[in-house]
């Protein structure tokens, strides 16, 4: 090879690559809008991420899977925990994680940081990045809550969950809302007797809590609530 | 050394030197909290947030300012002429070293602007753009007097440039995510994968032309052709970053082309290397500054080139992005190709600069020190590997929440935290030696004309 070969190499390797970049680049510019749903991207939104931002959060969590290892992905936050489970752990973190073996710091945030916080991560949970991360999988979650509920129709936990109306503050498969973490993510941290005795009485197990409490259920009434939302994890 | 301003290059090299020894200590601190139960009023005072920007922006601080000292040397020889204006040098140092200091203490008491690596607060980035205004005028006008070019040059300046450049896409407050992370990889990936590998060539090159003794033409022929693939596979390649951040789909075809063929240039630069010290016209020595170069293409290809096309495909990348997978890659690759190469350096330029004859030098401690430190690195590199595994099939497959899938990793964690002791220890060797370098010690065999102490 020749030098002169070398440094035509050299050119056309470089240029074609940065022509094909750059192109892509407007291009993709010109697509954030719809895929990040830029839309609801408003001013409280803005003052969440510089929140998060201000007091380093990034260095210990992921968001979109970039950032430090040390903690828990954001990305789909909001969907897997809900709103007043990040609201606790913002407030509380002493408390929220003191049986855990790694500990939040408690950064003293404002009330308004806090909702901006959350209004932030509500955001970031939507936009469309090829359903990534895989544990939080709007698909997976759907497809085992679904062959679970298929199969359990006449299961008496499944038909006290609907009596009791869990879904206006937890999600379920595709359905129910964020205010609380989603149950079949809850059946994958606890057992049935551990969730039998939180529905008795949430304060005593997480201080802070915003759950109502479920003791006129009767013992075993509870127990099978716990079997269903732990079957429900087992699911995916 | 032939020019009096390659000198200027020393004060670069001590600093980055002890700044390498504290970032290493500071991730040994990382890797505990990962295994130990840290208490929460301490938890409070000095996350591991802080600690980790620590451990990253004094990486990447000591290694410029690495680049920058061996740019001071390598200048002179390669033009032919004296730095142009020797006290701007000093002048960048001081500045660049205030405005870090200025950021980790900031770090430490909560100043900072929250997006990974690229943590230093904007009056502070400032600061730096203008230390690197200082460093490109000064090496621009010493080239541009001498008017010799040489495809080190061009690749050494094309690279201090690109880098610069890239440095101010980092700089601004986007509004949307999406969009910050994805400009936050051209500073990121086109450094690391573009103007770094410039440098590193360049670099590379130089000491191989000075230690081998092979024709330059040769050497700057493939410098052409390895620089054309990291540029062709680098730049496009920077698409493996925007699988999942919510862009759209092409990039996964695009990343996974690219970045496939990432490691070619690397390979290049292997077998380009073991063919300049094959057809080399001298011997071989002093063995150390050998034992270091050939460690750095090698742990170059494999951390960077291998361990980088292990989790490169969207199809893998899915299950691999964001776990412990991520960090094994990052720290067997900025030790095999930037931090091996600042080494390699330091240990041809300070002897030189030092006025030891013929480069040499004692180089008893400093094999046991490299030895220590690549072995602590290696299995650093692995543990993180064996936890990064785990993490991916127990949360990504398997579901379990992050907190639980943690539990079992603590272990490997604490491997990784043996090594790191071994890498600490190795390091603060490492330092120590070439602080404190000697003039070679003659075997009694050797003639007495060799024996003439060297003074310059």
């Amino acid at each position: 090879m020749s030098n002169s070969t070398a440094k035509l190499i050299f050119w056309i390797g470089t240029l074609i690559s940065l022509a094909l970049f750059l192109m892509l680049t407007i291009d993709t510019s010109r697509r954030f809008a719809a895929l990040t749903h830029a839309d609801k991207l408003d001013d409280q939104v803005v003052r969440g991420k510089r929140a998060f931002e201000k007091r380093n959060c990034n260095d210990c969590h992921t968001i979109l899977g970039f950032g430090s290892y040390f903690a828990p992905d954001l990305t789909r936050t909001y969907v897997r925990i809900g709103e007043y489970a990040i609201i606790r752990r913002l407030q509380q973190p002493e408390v929220a994680f003191a049986a855990d073996f790694r500990k939040m710091p408690q950064q003293h945030l404002a009330e308004k940081e806090i909702s901006d916080i959350v209004v932030y991560l509500q955001w970031v949970s939507n936009i469309e990045n090829h359903d990534w991360p895989p544990q939080d999988s709007q698909t997976r979650w759907k497809n085992s809550t679904d062959r679970l509920l298929a199969a359990a129709a006449l299961s008496p936990g499944a038909a006290l969950i609907q009596q009791e109306n869990c879904l206006a503050c937890h999600t379920l498969g595709s359905r129910g809302d964020s205010k609380g973490p989603r149950l079949e993510w809850i059946g994958t941290r606890r057992n049935s007797a551990w969730i039998s005795d939180y529905l008795a009485d949430p304060q005593k197990l997480a201080p802070g809590s915003l759950m109502p409490d479920y003791a006129r259920l009767a013992p075993g009434q509870r127990q099978m609530m716990g079997e269903f939302i732990v079957a429900a994890g087992r699911g995916r | 050394m032939r020019y009096r301003t390659q000198s200027i290059a020393y004060p670069y090299f001590v600093i980055a030197l002890l700044l390498f020894a504290l970032q290493v200590i500071v991730g040994l601190w990382l890797a505990v909290q990962y295994f130990v139960t840290i208490p929460q009023a301490f938890v409070n005072i000095f996350p591991f947030s802080t600690a980790r920007a620590l451990h990253t922006n004094l990486l990447v601080l000591w290694l410029l300012l690495g680049f920058m000292g061996a740019t001071y040397y390598l200048v002179p020889d390669e033009t032919g002429t004296d730095i142009a204006w020797p006290k701007l040098a000093y002048a960048q140092l001081v500045l660049l070293v205030l405005t870090g200091v200025a950021a980790m203490v900031g770090f430490i008491f909560g100043w900072t602007q929250g997006k990974p690596l690229l943590e230093i607060p904007t009056p502070l980035d400032f600061l730096v753009v203008i230390g690197a205004l200082m460093f490109l005028a000064n090496v621009g006008i010493t080239m541009i007097r001498a008017r010799r070019w040489t495809a080190i040059q061009g690749s050494l300046l094309g690279g201090l440039v690109f880098l610069a450049v890239m440095y101010l896409f980092g700089m601004p407050f986007y509004r949307n995510l999406a969009e910050d992370w994805y400009y936050w990889w051209w500073v990121i990936h086109l450094w690391v994968e573009g103007a770094w590998e410039l440098i590193a060539a360049a670099l590379t090159a130089f000491i191989l032309i000075q230690m081998t003794g092979v024709d330059r033409k040769v050497v700057e022929k493939w410098l052409y052709v390895e620089l054309g693939l990291f540029l062709f596979t680098g730049i496009a390649g920077t698409g493996h970053h925007y699988y999942w951040l919510g862009a759209p789909k092409y990039w996964l075809w695009v990343g996974g082309f690219f970045s496939a063929l990432e490691p070619l240039p690397i390979l290049l630069m292997v077998v380009d290397a073991f063919r300049d010290i094959r057809d080399r016209a001298t011997t071989i020595h002093p063995r150390l500054t050998w034992i270091y170069l050939i460690g750095m293409v090698v742990l170059h290809l494999i951390g960077a080139g291998l361990f980088g096309f292990a989790h490169t495909l969207p199809q893998i990348n899915y299950y691999t992005h964001g776990s412990q997978v991520t960090v094994s890659h990052g720290h067997l690759s900025f030790y095999g190709a930037y931090v091996l190469l600042n080494l390699t350096f330091f240990y041809f330029a300070i002897p030189r600069i030092r006025g030891f004859s013929n480069g040499d030098y004692d180089q008893k401690t400093g094999k046991l020190a490299f030895g220590l430190a690549t072995s602590g690195m290696i299995g650093m590199g692995l543990a993180f590997g064996a936890a990064g595994i785990l993490q991916t099939y127990l949360e990504r497959i398997l579901g379990q929440p992050y907190m639980i899938a943690q539990q079992p990793i603590r272990f490997w964690m604490a491997v990784v935290a043996v090594h790191g002791l071994m890498m600490v220890a190795g390091t603060i060797l490492i330092v120590k030696h070439l602080l404190t370098l000697k003039p070679a010690v003659m075997e009694p065999r050797k003639k007495m004309a060799e024996m003439i102490p060297a003074v310059e």
